[in-house]
Formats: C-alpha cells, sequence, structure tokens
C-alpha cells in the first residue's frame, strides 16, 4: 500500500522514535524510506544597529548544516539498513521546515509522512509540536504521528 | 507491526476514506479492525420538557443513536468483511468524542489509530479537525491522519 515513506528528522529523542517506526513500517510494507532534514536558513546575524565583528558566513553555516544532515540522516540510514530496507536521504535549508517537508513528500511521490508528535521544541507532551501540526494541516498524503 | 487498528467514523465523507485506508493497512498487516462510534449522550433541552411536540423520550432517543451506529459501522464491518479482515463493532455514548476514542483504545488494546483529518465539522481544509487534533494531543498510540 506504502511505497515511499517520508521520515522527517530533527535529530531529537522523539523523532528516533517516529525513524524506528517509519522503518520497521516501510519494512513490512516492502517500502522505501526518504529520510529528511531541514536546517534552518542562514542569516545575517544583526542586531538592531549593532554587527557583530565575526560574522558567520553563508558557506560556513551551509557547512555546519550539511554536518548536522549527516549526523541525523546517518540515524536514519543505519536504522534501515539495518532492517534491509531501501533508503533515500536528502536535507534542505528553509525558514519552514513543514513547507521543505512537504515539498520533499511531492518531490519524492511519497505516500506516507512518519513523523513524531513533537521533536526538539515539543515542551509539554499533551502538545503537538508546532512543526508537526502544520505537516498535519497542509499535507494532502496519510500522515502517521507516533509519540 | 500493527495488531489492532482503531477506526473512529463519523459517517461523513472524510471518514470513509479513512476506513478504505485502514482495511486496506489491515489486510496488508494482518491486522484486525475495531470500529467505533461515539453518539452524544441523551440530553433534553429544558425548554424540551415542557414542549410536547419536541420531546424524545430516552428510550427513543437510545433507539435513534443505535440506527445511526449501526448505520455507520455496517459500513465499516462491509468494507473490513470484503477484504477480510477480522471486525469489532463498539458504539458508546460520550459528549467527548475524542476521549471515548482514547478509552476504546486502551481497554481494546489497539495499537492504532486511523482517523481522518476532519470530519463532520471540519469546515476548512487547512484546520485540522477538532477530535482530531484532541485525539493527537491525548493518544499514547500512534495515529494515522488521512486526508
Amino acid at each position: 500500500m506504502y511505497r515511499n515513506i517520508l521520515v522527517p528528522t530533527d535529530g531529537s529523542a522523539p523523532a528516533r522514535k517516529a525513524i524506528r517506526r517509519g522503518v520497521q513500517l516501510a519494512r513490512e510494507q516492502k517500502a522505501r524510506i526518504i529520510g529528511f532534514y531541514a536546517g534552518p536558513q542562514w542569516q545575517l546575524p544583526v542586531y538592531g544597529e549593532f554587527v557583530p565583528p565575526e560574522v558567520y558566513s553563508p558557506k560556513a553555516h551551509a557547512a555546519a548544516v550539511k554536518k548536522t544532515a549527516t549526523r541525523y540522516l546517518g540515524e536514519v540510514k543505519k536504522a534501515a539498513s539495518a532492517a534491509g530496507v531501501r533508503c533515500k536521504c536528502s536535507y534542505t535549508m528553509g525558514d519552514y521546515p513543514y513547507a521543505e517537508i512537504l515539498k520533499a513528500a511531492r518531490r519524492n511521490r511519497c505516500d506516507l509522512i512518519v513523523i513524531a508528535s513533537h521533536g526538539r521544541r515539543g515542551i509539554a507532551r499533551l502538545l503537538l509540536g508546532s512543526e508537526t501540526s502544520k505537516v498535519l494541516a497542509h499535507s494532502t498524503i496519510p500522515v502517521l504521528v507516533v509519540r | 507491526m500493527f495488531r489492532n487498528i482503531l477506526v473512529p467514523t463519523d459517517g461523513s465523507a472524510l471518514s470513509r476514506k479513512a476506513i478504505r485506508g485502514a482495511v486496506q493497512l489491515a489486510r496488508e498487516q494482518k491486522a484486525r479492525v475495531t470500529a467505533l462510534y461515539v453518539a452524544a449522550p441523551y440530553n433534553p433541552r429544558i425548554s424540551d420538557e415542557t414542549s410536547v411536540v419536541h420531546f424524545v423520550s430516552p428510550q427513543a432517543y437510545a433507539e435513534t443513536a443505535r440506527i445511526t451506529a449501526r448505520w455507520y459501522l455496517q459500513a465499516i464491518e462491509k468494507a473490513a468483511s470484503a477484504a477480510g479482515v477480522p471486525c469489532d463493532s463498539v458504539h458508546a455514548f460520550n459528549d467527548l468524542p475524542f476521549e471515548e476514542i482514547i478509552r476504546t483504545a486502551r481497554r481494546r488494546k489497539c495499537d492504532l489509530i486511523y482517523m481522518a483529518s476532519h470530519g463532520r465539522r471540519g469546515i476548512s481544509r487547512l484546520l485540522l479537525g477538532s477530535e482530531t487534533s484532541k485525539v493527537l494531543a491525548h493518544s499514547k498510540v500512534p495515529v494515522i491522519v488521512c486526508r
């Protein structure tokens, strides 16, 4: 039924749980895992009139995001290969992670998104994470919310 | 991975879509389906007590709810039997449908809740239905939100 399962991660513990679930489901459904990480966009660090002397360059930022993506997506790759599931990973930079997640789902023709109920920013267990609720609000494909 | 999939219905077009998805997943996962319909409990308005014309007796109300439940639950039972998936039906009364959904999931040991993004009351496609978001906030088991 499911062919391509998108698993977005932010490297948090709840996201790792979603990875486990997604990989398990992919194995049973003979589906492919699409690991995805959306890093923040580079920003000019200006605080009012003050410009810090050491500006973090866009290049350095891109390198840092790449490093983070490699680490987070490595977890997805490892889990998938351990389960014998085909896996493809990608990352982008964007101000709105939910929009990047939905774009990645469209690009890879995913038919399911497996996402944690909250990631790094979720404080209360009773509240749904902000990106997760935005993905749920805008997605046109089914979303599996893992707690 | 999933053994018992809870499918709450309110009889809306979108919940019919969720039924199709849930039954298909249940067949592939060799899982069973637990169908649930939650009706509002008997609650006559004060004004109804004085009005002979609009008064509904508790018995008549229960009978109407039972017929509605049968009608909605049969749709799931039919879809399940067509796919060769075992199916249980639960009909309950509760003012708070999400509470009943969570309780039934616990009691019946369901390991997945499969529901539509919004049911009869969802106005906008961009907003998540109220019961769905409450289920997402309180559920301990994974939830697939179908759009």
